[in-house]
């Protein structure tokens, strides 16, 4: 059985490992291991309430195969933003230029640096065992996210925000990097990407120019890729798109890559959540795969599992599936079509 | 004889042709009949202090009295964007530094400025290629630090030149490919061509106004800022030669330098000096190989004339003037002209 719950300290070594050889680069999860560690402690602490955090909750989940011990994938939720820090980006507009005189009309894309999206909730730190990236078990990580806000929506901001990996090259190369950021540091993407992670975004995003950027004066590749996600992350790009995420205005400082934005209470799956009290049978048949979590904050479990809804607000769960949540008798859970 | 004159509406068609030959990069002088005469008429005004002294716009002409010809032409604009708007970017550079990360990055910026506003420019030079020999460019350019040198309340304090910028042979400015081009699909000559009549502001409303990042140009963009055109070459050392700095501003178009110099720093304006006329009958003619010459003005404001005479003309209290000179210059015996050593004197 494949379960999403809060990490602890002895997933250390195996996040690390996911951190280093998953393809898909994720800057949010640094490769270093005391700054693993003390992202671990910060999710511990903000599922335990600290209040000494308040505005700062970092929260990191885990997918574990319940049977090996084996740590699948991450994903993590900031409770703000930017963590007390400003949270840059660069929000894409347009500027007229236009002459009658002259009869000019040009329409100048130009990105702004800004850090209004500073303090929303977001989605970050998502990868997976590539093995697993294309099961149901993506979606279970993905949208646990999305049951835990449901269920505890005065712990998060109203409004979500998840950056989307943008465009990179095989040889690790970003176009838009490469004409953008590159100018200012003398760095490929990768070392900035890594300082990014041990340091923290904001520092670098702070030494970025702040003067807003024309779009035409990029290359003509980067300027292709400017709000693009990676291939790579178009799967998880539509699953969002379907739980009700839209491509906002804003995209990445360092690769262009979108950012998508949505209100907790548009959400398909925190739309359709429900919540029951627990009946546990010796013997259940058949039933629907759902998402399902169990009622506690702290020790916050989801799995993938069968249910037979019906009418009323007791429901039967199996054994199994109980001790996978860690629920008994008479506590509640809550669940979601898959 | 070369003399330099105020400019004169029987001077059209002279003008007219002149501004054929200048080909790109000549904005101050397009090929536009109709305004060329208005520059005539607006220079007229000037020189009859019919204008506010900072709306004036002076024109100068170059002419070889003995074929009767007008071959060259120069002008001062007392103040610029006064009525208009005067768009210059400046480079400056921007530093982005982090020790923790051992990254010391200095970037050129280009902003946007009006800085050169109130300021008065010299301008609108062109000289006929079959006279640019035997100091005429020379006469032709510093005439006006002598009209600078007798009205500089007429001036501002400060005076620059606007240097044509780099272009290919085919007329491409690799700055404007880079830069302006982006902002509104225009061939570099059309842009040009409507900034020398009148249209530079319209034009520049269109540009970016977001300092602009130099690497963000292509590589030959980034190496022709602030560098001139290499039929401007000497110009820009000569203008430099007499006191003119480059301190940043280039064009918006071309990325050309504009250069500056505080009018009572400019050489020939500062060694100049005031000595009674002498007409001679019979001047002595200078020697061959006289390298030493000396300009000499009438110091009228509404009739300036401009010519040269040879360094052994100057003496302790007078200068000799030869009797076709001296009605050139419309002077007689006694009147007090001004003088300067053409180019520095070595000492």
């Amino acid at each position: 059985m494949l379960i999403v719950r809060p990490s602890t300290f002895s997933d250390l070594a195996s996040i690390e490992k996911l951190a280093n050889h998953n393809s898909a680069k994720i800057s949010t999860l640094p490769q270093q291991r005391d700054k693993l560690s003390e992202k671990i402690d910060a999710s511990i602490r903000s599922f335990a309430g600290d209040e000494s955090l308040a505005g700062k909750e970092q929260f990191l989940m885990v997918l574990e195969d319940s049977e090996s011990g084996a740590v699948l994938g991450t994903a993590g939720i900031d409770r703000c933003a930017g963590n007390g820090q400003p949270f840059y980006n660069y929000r894409q507009d347009e500027l007229i230029h236009s002459s009658h005189q002259l009869h000019v009309n040009n329409h100048i894309p130009v990105l702004y640096m800004t850090h209004e999206l500073t303090g929303k909730t977001l989605f970050c730190s998502l990868t997976i065992d590539s093995a697993y990236r294309d099961t149901e078990y993506f979606e279970l990580l993905s949208r646990s996210r999305l049951l835990l806000i449901g269920l505890f929506r005065e712990r998060f901001n109203d409004e979500i925000i998840i950056e989307i990996q943008g465009v990179s090259e095989e040889d690790g190369a970003c176009p838009f990097w490469d004409s953008l950021g590159r100018h200012f540091f003398d760095m490929d993407f990768a070392t900035a990407d890594h300082y990014s992670g041990i340091k923290s975004k904001t520092f670098i995003a702070e030494l970025m120019p702040s003067h807003p950027i024309y779009v035409p004066l990029l290359s003509e590749a980067a300027q292709a890729v400017v709000g693009k996600p990676d291939p790579l992350a178009e799967p998880n790009c539509q699953l969002l798109h379907r739980e009700g995420f839209r491509v906002g205005k804003h995209v990445d400082i360092f690769d262009g890559g979108p950012t998508l934005e949505a209100r907790v209470g548009d959400l398909n799956t925190v739309k359709s959540l429900q919540s029951k009290r627990v009946k546990v049978s010796e013997t259940t048949r058949g039933g629907v795969k759902y998402l399902i979590c169990n009622g506690s904050f702290s020790d916050f479990r989801c799995v993938i599992g069968q249910l037979t809804d019906g009418i009323g607000d007791v429901i039967r769960i199996s054994q199994t599936l109980a001790k996978d949540l860690n629920v008994s008798e008479n506590d509640s859970i809550a669940y979601a079509a898959l | 004889m070369m003399v330099i004159r105020p400019i004169n509406s029987g001077d059209f068609d002279s003008l007219c042709h002149l501004a054929k030959n200048t080909g790109f990069g000549v904005t101050t002088l397009p090929d536009n009949p109709e305004l060329l005469q208005e520059k005539i008429d607006k220079a007229e005004v000037a020189f009859a202090k019919k204008v506010a002294p900072e709306h004036a716009k002076y024109l100068f002409v170059l002419e070889d009295t003995d074929a009767k010809k007008v071959v060259g032409v120069c002008g001062i604009e007392a103040r610029v964007g006064l009525q208009e708007v005067w768009y210059n970017y400046r480079i400056s550079t921007t530093v982005n530094a982090s020790t923790e990360l051992g990254v010391h990055k200095q970037t050129p910026t280009l902003y946007l400025t009006n800085d050169l506003t109130n300021c008065s420019e010299v301008c609108s030079l062109f000289l006929d290629a079959d006279y640019r020999k035997n100091n005429n460019g020379l006469l032709l350019s510093k005439s006006r630090f002598l009209f600078f040198a007798d009205f500089p309340e007429m001036f501002s304090e400060k005076v620059f030149a606007e240097m044509r910028g780099y272009s290919d042979e085919q007329g491409h400015s690799p700055f404007w490919e880079s830069l302006g081009k982006k902002f509104f699909t225009m061939e570099f000559s059309r842009a040009d061509y409507l900034t020398g009549v009148g249209s530079k502001a319209f034009i520049a409303e269109l540009m970016p106004k977001y300092p602009i990042y130099l690497p963000f140009l292509s590589e030959e963009a980034q190496q022709v800022v602030g560098q001139v055109h290499e039929n401007t070459v000497p110009a820009r050392a000569m203008l430099e030669a007499e006191g003119f700095n480059f301190n940043g501003f280039v064009d918006i178009f071309d990325g050309g330098p504009a250069i500056e110099a505080f009018v009572n720093n400019i050489r020939a304006v500062r060694e100049s000096f005031k000595r009674h006329a002498l007409v001679v009958k019979n001047p002595k003619e200078p020697a061959f190989d006289n390298k030493s010459w000396y300009l000499v003005s009438n110091r009228s404001f509404s009739n300036f004339r401009v010519a040269l005479v040879p360094g052994s003309s100057i003496r302790q209290d007078t200068i000799d003037i030869s009797a076709e000179l001296a009605e050139q210059l419309q002077i007689c015996s006694g009147d007090v002209v001004r003088a300067v050593s053409l180019r520095e004197e070595k000492r």
